[in-house]
């Protein structure tokens, strides 16, 4: 069951991604940006009234923990501008591959340690990555080459 | 010139992908912190409060004419939305079967997903063929992540 969850989750991330910035194609991406945080807020919103249980109290926190809402609106926009330009698989992995690699530099600089099957994981999956654009880089060349023919001829 | 915009294209907003995907590990960092203080519904109203006033500095500053009308496909205006729900989808499957787990299968379910919306143009991107060549690079992908997951 949790596993069916966890898989919907992943299904879900790159369609949130994706309607974002076909959106950006209509507006632009700040505004869909925009649109994309009122959304969110409203149904976070929704979700805080229906299944918040904690008492709200003011608690002391460190103020740089709220520098994830600033660094978000900086991922939408980034992922609005690169999804229209590459296939959407390779939008996926490679930000899962700066994601991977900042994790393992984040433990390594808090924890003093790494994690050698993630590293390990990690470059098998940098090979796989930089295989496929390899065969990517053939077809867009046959592309150009094809391009230049009909220019001339 | 070609080349130049040829290297353009294929590398830029692979680079800007993977930029992403730091301040993706950055935020997770920030955000698990504000968890730990205020609980998960509280910090996703905060993070979007936060993220609500710095894209509306944003705009005003830019002074840009708004385009939102109605003429605009409703659900292209569900993507915040859907990553709300992913969210509190990908909190409950941590508590339940761990962190890695959650992790691999939810890039699984993603690859699976984008293979789908690249092979039909889904959701109005364009389409791309899928190579049969690329499944050795997709079943090293695959290989990885499992390696990765094992602890």
């Amino acid at each position: 069951m949790y596993y069916i969850l966890a898989f919907i989750a992943g299904t879900l991330t790159i369609i949130s991604m994706v309607t974002n910035a076909t959106l950006a194609k209509y507006v632009g991406t700040a505004q869909s940006t925009f649109v994309n945080f009122i959304a969110g807020l409203l149904i976070s919103l929704i979700m805080f009234f229906f299944f918040n249980n904690q008492s709200l109290a003011f608690i002391n926190f460190p103020l740089w923990a709220l520098l994830g809402g600033f660094l978000a609106v900086f991922i939408v926009i980034i992922t609005n501008l690169v999804i229209p330009k590459i296939p959407a698989i390779y939008t996926s992995l490679l930000i899962f591959i700066g994601q991977l690699l900042t994790g393992i530099i984040i433990d390594f600089l808090v924890n003093h340690s790494a994690n050698k099957n993630k590293i390990i994981g990690v470059s098998i999956i940098v090979l796989g990555l930089f295989f496929n654009f390899m065969v990517d880089k053939k077809d867009n060349k046959k592309e150009i080459n094809l391009k230049c023919e009909n220019s001339i001829s | 010139m070609l080349i130049l915009t040829y290297l353009k294209e294929v590398y830029m907003y692979k680079l800007g992908a993977v930029f992403a995907g730091i301040l993706v590990a950055a935020m997770i960092f920030f955000n698990g912190t504000l968890t730990g203080y205020f609980g998960n519904s509280t910090t996703l109203v905060i993070i979007h409060t936060i993220g609500l006033i710095t894209i509306s500095l944003f705009l005003i500053l830019k002074r840009e004419k708004i385009l939102i009308n109605k003429k605009i496909p409703f659900y292209l205006f569900l993507g915040g939305a859907i990553g709300v729900i992913l969210v509190s989808f990908n909190n409950i499957c941590f508590m339940n079967i761990g962190v890695s787990l959650t992790i691999a299968l939810g890039l699984f379910g993603q690859t699976v997903m984008s293979l789908i919306i690249d092979s039909f143009g889904l959701l109005g991107l364009k389409k791309h063929k899928f190579d049969v060549k690329k499944l050795i690079g997709l079943s090293l992908i695959f290989i990885g992540t499992i390696i990765m997951s094992i602890n």
